[in-house]
């Protein structure tokens, strides 16, 4: 009796195995533990930073999700946001309040939102942004591997889009999902990361003024990971020009949330 | 029949009300970024950095609002207690910048450090830290925030910080002044002992 149990146990397990992983939030993914190698690492710890297991939406935040977002909450509707949470520019792609542009589809990601927008926007959903290495770590993964960032042919495709102006945006779930079953990590806008603002401070950098150390001049590459990761340079000086009341036309973001 | 489709139409009705009932209960839990208007937050204009709605505990382990050091200039950083690096080098620019105040001036500034540091910058060390650095009560704030207030904080501010492995901060230096409304009238940005610019630009807030 007690074997036939631990079997069928056993067999319950399998089953769950076969499956796939543990039903997680709703149009979330599950990326797994890893480790992410920053383009600039710590000289105290260069062996890469452990990321732990978390979800993340599997596409971009939509004009119709934002909608939903704004008539909740009315503070975040373009009339009504404080400027310091947001500058002139947010949701100036919209006709009014509650009316999303009409050359905008519903289902393409929203833009023009700040920093804060995002954050309150994840709040309210009961999740939060996700760090600049979470986000770095889930989009790492190609098609068919995780460390497609290793992939020249992957990489030369994410600079191809990065050379290729995305407008009008078109509707989220266009790319391939990345190894995760994520889509839309490149190809489509930048994203907000919950850090943003750390992006080009070093671990070890507390001396004021060294901190854009290597960005600019020719400088750029010295100390980098990997020279050839043009795709990495690219975001980090992106997110390194940020402020959080920014609002820009290719600028969108997901959510995260811990296990 | 009838009967019994009633009671369907009733169980659904109740149904439904409790699922409503379950709503407005998970509403009631609201995320700061979803709060109603603090009315202290009323008249503050727009960009006022007091329109943070964060609570934060100082060193008497008061838990109080940014918008509560509104009424008079402030001079607002960010720090971290265990900063073995710069830390101690703005707090001393910052007391100089006081000393250097005319009196009718620096009685009126207030001097507000913030920290990056959650955890172990309990207001017990912050108590700790305004000892060790005879910071006078009257006009020296000590903050300790939970990780979303440090992190509105430092984007209002401009501030970039990064947690490095041994639980130090790399922080970008900044010293914003706020105006009585914390608006942010002006920042240094770096450590520049050279730079002259406080001084006058807290007497122009003054004499305004």
């Amino acid at each position: 009796m007690k074997a036939r149990v631990t079997v069928m146990l056993w067999l319950f397990a399998l089953a769950g195995e076969t499956l796939g992983a543990p039903a997680g939030p709703a149009n979330m993914v599950l990326v797994p533990a890893g480790i992410y190698h920053p383009l600039f690492e710590s000289r105290t710890a260069p062996a890469g930073i452990k990321v732990s297991s978390f979800y993340l939406d599997a596409l971009p935040v939509t004009v119709g999700d934002y909608l939903e977002f704004v008539l909740a909450n009315p503070q975040w509707q373009r009339s009504r946001v404080k400027r310091i949470f947001a500058d002139e520019a947010y949701l100036q792609n919209w006709e009014g309040d509650l009316k999303p542009g009409t050359t905008e589809l519903a289902d393409a990601p929203v833009t023009q939102v700040s920093w804060f927008a995002a954050r309150a926007y994840a709040q309210w959903k009961g999740k939060r942004l996700p760090t600049i290495a979470e986000w770095e770590r889930a989009a790492a993964a190609s098609p068919t591997r995780p460390d497609g960032e290793n992939d020249p042919a992957f990489r030369r495709q994410i600079l191809e889009w990065y050379a290729t102006p995305s407008f009008p945006l078109v509707s989220v779930e266009q790319g391939k999902p990345n190894f995760w079953g994520i889509r839309d990590l490149h190809g489509m806008v930048w994203e907000w990361v919950l850090d943003f603002n750390a992006a080009l401070l070093g671990d070890d950098t507390q001396a004021g003024g060294q901190n854009s150390r290597g960005l600019f001049c020719g400088g750029a590459s010295q100390g980098a990971r990997d020279v050839d990761d043009y795709p990495a340079f690219m975001r980090t000086g992106f997110r390194s020009s940020l402020k959080a009341d920014y609002c820009v036309h290719n600028l969108g973001f997901r959510c995260a949330k811990d296990l | 029949m009838k009967m019994k489709q009633l009671c369907y139409a009733a169980s659904i009705l109740a149904a439904v009300l409790s699922l409503s009932a379950a709503e407005l209960k998970t509403n009631e839990v609201k995320h700061s970024c979803c709060q109603p208007m603090d009315a202290s937050l009323k008249g503050l204009p727009e960009k006022s950095v007091y329109q943070l709605e964060t609570v934060w505990t100082n060193d008497q382990n008061q838990a109080m609002q940014l918008s509560a050091l509104k009424g008079r200039p402030q001079i607002v950083v960010m720090f971290f207690a265990s900063c073995q690096y710069t830390c101690p080098i703005i707090v001393h620019q910052l007391k100089q910048l006081e000393e250097a105040l005319p009196l009718g001036v620096r009685t009126n500034v207030g001097f507000t450090l913030a920290s990056f540091d959650s955890k172990r910058d309990t207001p017990a060390a912050l108590k700790d830290f305004r000892a060790q650095h005879t910071l006078p009560q009257l006009n020296w704030t000590l903050l300790n925030g939970d990780a979303d207030g440090v992190a509105d904080l430092a984007a209002v501010l401009g501030v970039k910080f990064k947690q490095g492995a041994q639980g130090q901060f790399a922080h970008s230096n900044v010293i914003t002044l706020l105006n009585a409304q914390g608006e942010i009238v002006y920042q240094q940005i770096g450590l520049n002992p050279e730079n002259q610019e406080l001084v006058p630009r807290i007497e122009k807030l003054e004499t305004h």
